[in-house]
């Protein structure tokens, strides 16, 4: 909004203290947001004494990378102890395919959704919205019937079809409200040119996708890396994406309990998100309020 | 004659592309659709039947009736599970919201390093429950988490056993879906904040508001489309809460803190009983729909009226 | 170059009739506008014409060949858009050609033509740049630019000018006549702007409603309009309407106009030349008097001795609006406001009463009831 504090007759002892405490509000928040992680990196970064013997606050005495290392290869998630790698790595193999085609078939469906309108093309945009709100719990048992009689059950593959089925509705709703605010002319003049369906798609509308490409890439790799619901119920052992993996190392009772090992592997399971979040935030944000206010 | 001209230049007829140029956007909608029909119609079609049968391990299909939601609303972990549902999704959404709403306002006060802390209180929604649950779970526990710390600093008498005490245990959901899902929030307010027209707040300045008028009044009144939308958002959240619960307390102690998403899960997956699970899933769906069907109509019709 | 023929074209949108059967031809060469308000179909005809629009029943034919199913790429049309539809992502020099790389046109023939528009519209020094660095107007000569390239049997216009502001718009209109008149391309122009189909069209069709009111030269259009709506939209300011009632009067046919000058009823009697004698079977009847404010001016006796044509009355001056080269004299005639164009050095105070002439061979009268001309 308009600064009104710099408008005359804005400057007063009041405003003075009204600003103090606005900036202790955000600072005492900001820290709300930011301590779980500077404790989780810190407890990270100890050895188990230095955790049992000092606090949740205080910094670890020397940086030790062990529990990560250990997090990484060694730790045993259920019987098997191979660490976090393995799995970190079905989840890459399941996120990059069900992220990129998820995205091409929301691309190419808003596109005819909104430029080649049929009759009835709108219905069939809100049976397919209709994906978005479902609890996915009325979809789960009959979809683990479904992979197992595809032969696809506990591997990537089946998750990746999961993931690119359910992650449709979004990536439709995303295409869809973006390509609605180009303007229908610049297709008319298209086709007059005499470029056809996919002429079109590819010359004129692909060129003018990037902000929403970048949004709906951002919506999708954080909704299918952090998913745990199909992992838990469609995988097991070694098809498990790494939220399995993760909650399944925290919650192995047996031997000690190394709770150094717990934040490592949490912080390499939420790597890459923050890497892309840090890198395109500003997308993220963007996407975030264009995906959900408008749609 | 002018047949004949009619011949020379038109080009020929092709039926074959003639028919695909004018399906084309109907044959590339087809997959997508296809898939909706099948795995969300279909599926939902499925569990909904299945809901009314006897099935155990295996789905049977002899029509039972409402056997299975009486059986479920008998049941003590399904009415603790929507009671959970009910405390946890309302402090959750209240908390959420208001928090959200006062840190856009907050941000919007020309402050310094706003992109910083707009960053700060954005990043949890970066990160997988699982993550947030683990982390939470090590900052609350008693043993090494805040308690020990306040004891650490001289305040000895300080307790703080939410997590293992079945009373609060649901509590300490509402603290960590808070931490993760307020920037979310925050962010959609600041978004409508910064669309709000400034020249309505100068008219309003003019006239001598002051600026806790100007928001109460003028400005919050107009961003009622996106309490809506959070309240929205955040009830399907709830609903659908599963990996927090997972993470941060396994439902314990006890049953105190499962929310209908593990039930189902319990009863599917782990108990061999899936004519519950679906029945549950089924009251899921019903749950969600009551909120989404109104909220989508009011939208729909709002649209068709402006 | 190509005639154009709609026969009985109709389209409907579920039960709402947007065109009610509409028939224009159109020679060769010939520029055609579609003049009305939004919402009166004229764009739906355009795209119809154009192929982006299915015709519910009719014909439309290019060149005598019935064109109804054929895709637009096929109909060698085209078009200008009101939102000049510029492709963002390409360079001007890109925009341009890109109806010729579809067609598939060798790359060299394709610069040598896109060259040669570009140069014709002065756009040539930007070739290279993005339409979002392009001002309004040159957005629009590019637009131009990419129908001209292509060389195609019939130029299509949807409100091209709309977006400019008012001085662009009257040059841009220039250029727009000035292709016409050295392509020789036949054109249909789409406006709501009745100055542009007056100065650019050979022939204008006024739609309302999804019916044509009347398919003429702007000349005709403007001096013989066929019923009250073409004569209020045609025109500015517009026709002055007056009720009035046909009488005889000494053997002459005239109409009779009823008026309230300083609380006192009275009537002013205006004959009509002799060759309205037509008009006799209306004596005694209501009927509707349209007089172009630029019929009526100022008394001159030279010019009435002149022109058997001219009546002249005195009447009370209510408002003056100066416009430098002519005032609008706002007087009170048969209980309506009407509008004359009186030279500045010949008007009076407002409240005075001055001495008007009205050339009534310019005159149109219309039904009452069916605002048809009479």
């Amino acid at each position: 909004m308009a600064d009104l504090s710099a408008l005359p007759g804005g400057k007063s002892p009041w405003q003075s203290a009204a600003r103090f405490g606005l900036y202790t509000l955000l600072l005492i928040f900001a820290a709300y947001y930011i301590l779980p992680l500077i404790v989780v990196l810190s407890t990270s970064l100890k050895d188990l004494d230095e955790i049992r013997n000092g606090t949740l606050l205080s910094l670890p005495s020397e940086i030790n990378f062990d529990a990560w290392g250990y997090a990484w290869n060694e730790a045993c998630i259920g019987v098997s102890c191979t660490g976090l790698k393995p799995y970190f790595w079905n989840s890459v193999a399941m996120t990059i395919p069900a992220v990129l085609i998820s995205t091409l078939l929301g691309a190419l469906t808003g596109y005819s959704l909104t430029k080649f309108k049929f009759k009835g093309a709108n219905l069939i945009f809100a049976m397919i919205l209709f994906g978005c709100f479902i609890p996915f719990q009325v979809v789960l048992l009959p979809m683990a019937q479904s992979l197992g009689y595809l032969r696809i059950a506990n591997t990537v593959p089946g998750l990746v079809l999961v993931h690119i089925v359910y992650g449709l509705p979004f990536t439709v709703l995303f295409f869809r409200n973006y390509y609605v605010n180009i303007p229908d002319d610049l297709i008319k003049a298209a086709t007059i040119d005499g470029a056809g369906f996919f002429m079109i798609f590819w010359r004129i509308m692909l060129p003018l996708s990037p902000p929403i490409i970048v949004v709906t890439i951002i919506w999708q790799f954080t909704q299918i890396w952090n998913d745990f619901l199909f992992g838990a119920s469609f995988t097991t052992g070694g098809g498990q994406p790494v939220t399995v993996a993760l909650n399944n190392l925290v919650n192995t009772t047996t031997g000690v309990k190394r709770y150094n090992v717990d934040m490592a592997a949490a912080l390499i399971t939420a790597a890459p998100t923050l890497v892309v979040y840090v890198l395109a935030g500003r997308y993220f944000v963007r996407g975030l309020t264009a995906g959900s206010v408008k749609g | 004659m002018m047949s004949l001209m009619t011949q020379k230049t038109i080009p020929a007829k092709q039926p074959l592309s003639d028919w695909f140029r004018r399906n084309v956007a109907k044959l590339v909608v087809a997959p997508t659709f296809g898939l909706i029909i099948f795995f969300v119609y279909g599926f939902i079609a499925w569990t909904g039947y299945v809901s009314f049968t006897k099935s155990k391990m295996l789905p049977t299909y002899s029509f039972e009736g409402f056997y299975q939601y009486i059986r479920l609303w008998k049941m003590t972990p399904w009415n603790v599970a929507m009671e959970n549902l009910l405390v946890f999704g309302s402090l959750f959404i209240l908390i959420a919201i208001v928090l959200g709403c006062l840190l856009a306002i907050a941000l919007d006060q020309k402050v310094r390093a706003e992109g910083v802390l707009r960053t700060v209180y954005l990043y949890p929604m970066a990160i997988s429950f699982i993550i947030t649950g683990t982390a939470w779970k090590w900052i609350l526990n008693p043993g090494l988490g805040i308690q020990s710390l306040m004891q650490s600093w001289g305040w000895e008498s300080f307790a703080f056993d939410w997590l293992i005490n079945s009373e609060m245990a649901v509590y300490t959901l509402v603290i960590a879906a808070v931490w993760q899902s307020s920037g979310f929030v925050m962010a959609l307010f600041l978004a409508a904040l910064r669309g709000v027209d400034s020249e309505i707040i100068k008219a309003a300045y003019l006239d001598g508001a002051s600026l806790s008028r100007i928001y109460l009044v003028i400005i919050l009144p107009t961003l009622r489309p996106v309490f809506l939308s959070c309240f929205f958002i955040l009830t399907h959240m709830a609903v659908k809460s599963f990996d927090l619960v997972v993470a941060l307390t396994g439902g314990g102690p006890g049953y105190s803190t499962i929310m209908p998403a593990n039930f189902m899960y319990e009863m599917t997956f782990r108990r061999n009983q899936i004519g519950l699970g679906a029945a549950s899933a089924m009251m899921m769906l019903a749950t969600v729909m009551a909120i989404v069907i109104p909220y989508l109509y009011s939208e729909l019709r709002e649209k068709k009226n402006g | 170059m190509a005639s154009l023929s709609i026969q009985n074209v109709k389209k409907s949108y579920g039960a709402i009739e947007v065109l009610k059967g509409i028939d224009l031809d159109l020679e060769d060469g010939e520029f055609l506008v579609l003049l009305g308000p939004s919402g009166c179909g004229k764009s739906t005809l355009l795209n119809m014409i154009a192929g982006l629009d299915t015709i519910t029943d009719g014909e439309i034919l290019i060149d005598q060949n019935v064109v109804n199913d054929v895709h637009p790429k096929d109909r060698d049309i085209a078009m200008v858009f009101q939102s000049y539809a510029l492709y963002p992502n390409m360079s001007v020099a890109r925009n341009i050609g890109f109806g010729l790389e579809m067609r598939k046109v060798t790359k060299e023939d394709r610069e040598k033509r896109v060259d040669e528009a570009a140069r014709m519209l002065q756009i040539d020094h930007l070739s290279d740049r993005k339409p979002a660095q392009l001002s309004g107007g040159q957005r629009q000569r590019v637009a131009m630019g990419r129908a001209l390239v292509r060389d195609p049997e019939i130029f299509l216009f949807d409100e091209p000018l709309s977006n400019l502001d008012a001085k662009l718009r009257v040059e841009m209109r220039t250029e727009i006549k000035k292709l016409h008149q050295r392509l020789g391309t036949t054109m249909v122009y789409v406006t709501h702007d009745q100055i542009e189909a007056m100065t650019l069209a050979s022939r204008i069709a006024i739609l309302r409603e999804g019916e044509v009111q009347q398919f003429a030269s702007p000349q005709e259009v403007y001096e013989k309009p066929a019923n009250m709506y073409v004569a209020g939209f045609v025109g500015s300011p517009p026709m002055n309407f007056v009720p009035a009632a046909v009488v005889s009067e000494g053997g002459k046919l005239g109409v009779s106009i009823e008026r309230t000058a300083n609380g006192n009823r009275s009537s002013v009697f205006l004959a009509l030349p002799n060759d309205r004698q037509d008009i006799g079977d209306w004596v005694g009847r209501n009927v509707i008097l349209g007089i172009r404010p630029e019929t009526l001016t100022h008394r001159s006796d030279a010019e009435i001795s002149l022109n058997k044509g001219l009546q002249a009355f005195d009447c009370q001056v209510e408002v003056l609006e100066p416009t430098g080269a002519d005032t609008l004299t706002y007087i009170e005639l048969g209980g309506r406001e009407v509008i004359a164009r009186v030279n500045p050095y010949n008007t009076t105070e407002p409240g005075e009463t001055m001495a008007f002439m009205v050339d009534m061979g310019k005159a149109s009268l219309f039904d009452p009831k069916t605002e048809l001309r009479i």
